[in-house]
């Protein structure tokens, strides 16, 4: 039995070594995601915030996501990141900041 | 002389009867019954899943008028929808512009115009308009978002620079041997018309080679913090807008009097990429567009379409079909998140509507 956790140990750790730079990229799409399309949602297409709520819903919750309508600006956090998307002009669309 | 001027009147009365969408889109009003049609492409959305065949328009043109339109709300005639990839198809319509103009020719390699790519010298204009530039790549949204190379050039690594990303991938196939879809090559297609035109230019060259002269108003094209087209996937044009670009493909890349694309551009477009391999359901690859011709042994992708049928497809659902037998151009915007739509099932629904007037 403990060979078999030693080896399931192992495995997982041989598993995230593989993939830890993706491992480390994740908790930030999430938030990254989320507030570009919802900016594009609502700025671009020009739906109503509850529509976009929906629209950009994963089966991970956000902790926020937050616009400010004057600004054109959206803030989303989630799994412990925050990004923000900001409207650049009737042509470009929004775009991540940073 | 006489019958001189009877074909003179003959030519010249057909060129005045070809409907173009000057400004607005001509409506065909005769009466057909396009219920099989909305009952497939419409059906009643559940509340609160996001589950099913979920359209938010459909936009079905014969010969330059329109044959039956509606929309979801909040979807309407008016709303810049996301085309995501059928961005990629467009951007193709743009560089034939640009070829057109003799700015790049398909052998030319991609380094000449877009230098972090001399890491990879051997990769032409061609193989990343075939998706064959051999980069690696992975091409999942949803469901493998943690190896997703696509998510990962969308929003986390490689958002500012999306090219460069893509420019910096290892080598998993030699160029122009291996399909292999990737919003990447397609990127690296739009950082190479910046290479082309140069920096002031390239802001305003969509709209100057193709949007503008086809009377498009409503395009918005987000690109990344680099100020590249992000070309894969942020175009968002309404629905009878896109159809303008449909309408111009059925043409063979005549505009009015006007051979806005070359015809031998479009040609290519409707090439298959003979290295690809068919897989059950999907359409072929051509010059970045898709197609139904079947690739040798495998069956049409959909086979109750021609096979001259092609189109250009984006994620969760969008579409851009052309048949230029028929004469046919249909746009679709959609919200599905699941597979449950099936393009050969629209395709045969709207012929079947059209099949007692030889369409």
């Amino acid at each position: 039995m403990k060979r078999v956790g030693l080896l399931l140990l192992l495995g997982l750790s041989y598993w995230a070594w593989q993939g830890r730079q993706a491992l480390a990229d994740f908790p930030g799409i999430l938030s990254a995601y989320s507030a570009k399309e919802y900016c594009s949602c609502r700025f671009v297409m020009g739906f109503e915030p509850e529509y976009c709520q929906g629209y950009v819903k994963q089966w991970l919750a956000l902790s926020l996501l937050e616009e400010d309508r004057q600004q054109r600006r959206v803030t989303a956090e989630g799994l412990g990141r925050r990004h923000q998307a900001a409207w650049q002009g009737p042509r470009e669309g929004c775009r991540l900041l940073r | 002389m006489k019958a001189l001027f009877v074909i003179l009147a003959l030519v010249t009365g057909c060129a005045w009867a070809e409907d173009w969408p000057q400004p607005d889109w001509p409506i065909d009003d005769a009466n057909r019954d396009w219920q099989a049609v909305d009952a497939y492409a419409f059906p009643a959305r559940p509340t609160r899943e996001r589950t099913g065949i979920r359209t938010d328009a459909l936009l079905i043109i014969r010969d330059g008028r329109i044959l039956h339109e509606r929309y979801t709300a909040p979807t309407t005639a008016a709303t810049a929808h996301l085309t995501w990839s059928v961005s990629k198809s467009v951007l193709a319509t743009v560089l034939g512009v640009a070829q057109g103009q003799g700015r790049f020719q398909l052998q030319d390699p991609v380094s000449r115009f877009y230098p972090p790519m001399r890491a990879h010298p051997d990769v032409r204009m061609a193989d990343l308009l075939h998706w064959a530039s051999g980069l690696d790549w992975q091409e999942d949204y949803e469901y493998a978002p943690l190896k997703s190379s696509v998510v990962a050039m969308l929003y986390s690594r490689g958002r500012a620079d999306m090219a460069a990303y893509t420019a910096a991938r290892g080598t998993a196939a030699s160029p122009g041997q291996r399909f292999l879809y990737s919003s990447g090559d397609s990127n690296l297609l739009a950082a190479a018309l910046r290479g082309m035109l140069g920096a002031e230019q390239y802001p305003e060259y969509p709209w100057h080679a193709l949007f503008t002269p086809l009377g498009i108003t409503s395009a918005v094209w987000e690109r990344d913090q680099a100020g590249i087209y992000v070309g894969s996937s942020y175009l968002y044009l309404t629905a009878r807008d896109l159809a303008r670009i449909g309408l111009l493909m059925q043409r063979d890349g005549r505009w009015h009097g006007r051979q806005l694309l070359p015809e031998a551009w479009v040609a290519f477009n409707r090439t298959p990429f003979a290295q690809a391999s068919a897989m059950a359901g999907e359409a072929n690859p051509g010059g970045h567009w898709w197609l139904n011709q079947p690739l040798a042994g495998a069956p049409r992708p959909w086979p109750s379409a021609p096979a001259d049928t092609y189109a250009a497809l984006g994620h969760w659902g969008q579409a851009l079909y052309v048949l230029p037998t028929q004469k046919l151009v249909i746009v679709r915007y959609a919200d599905d998140r699941d597979g449950s739509y099936q393009h050969d099932e629209l395709l045969r629904r709207v012929l079947a509507v059209l099949a007692g007037e030889g369409a």
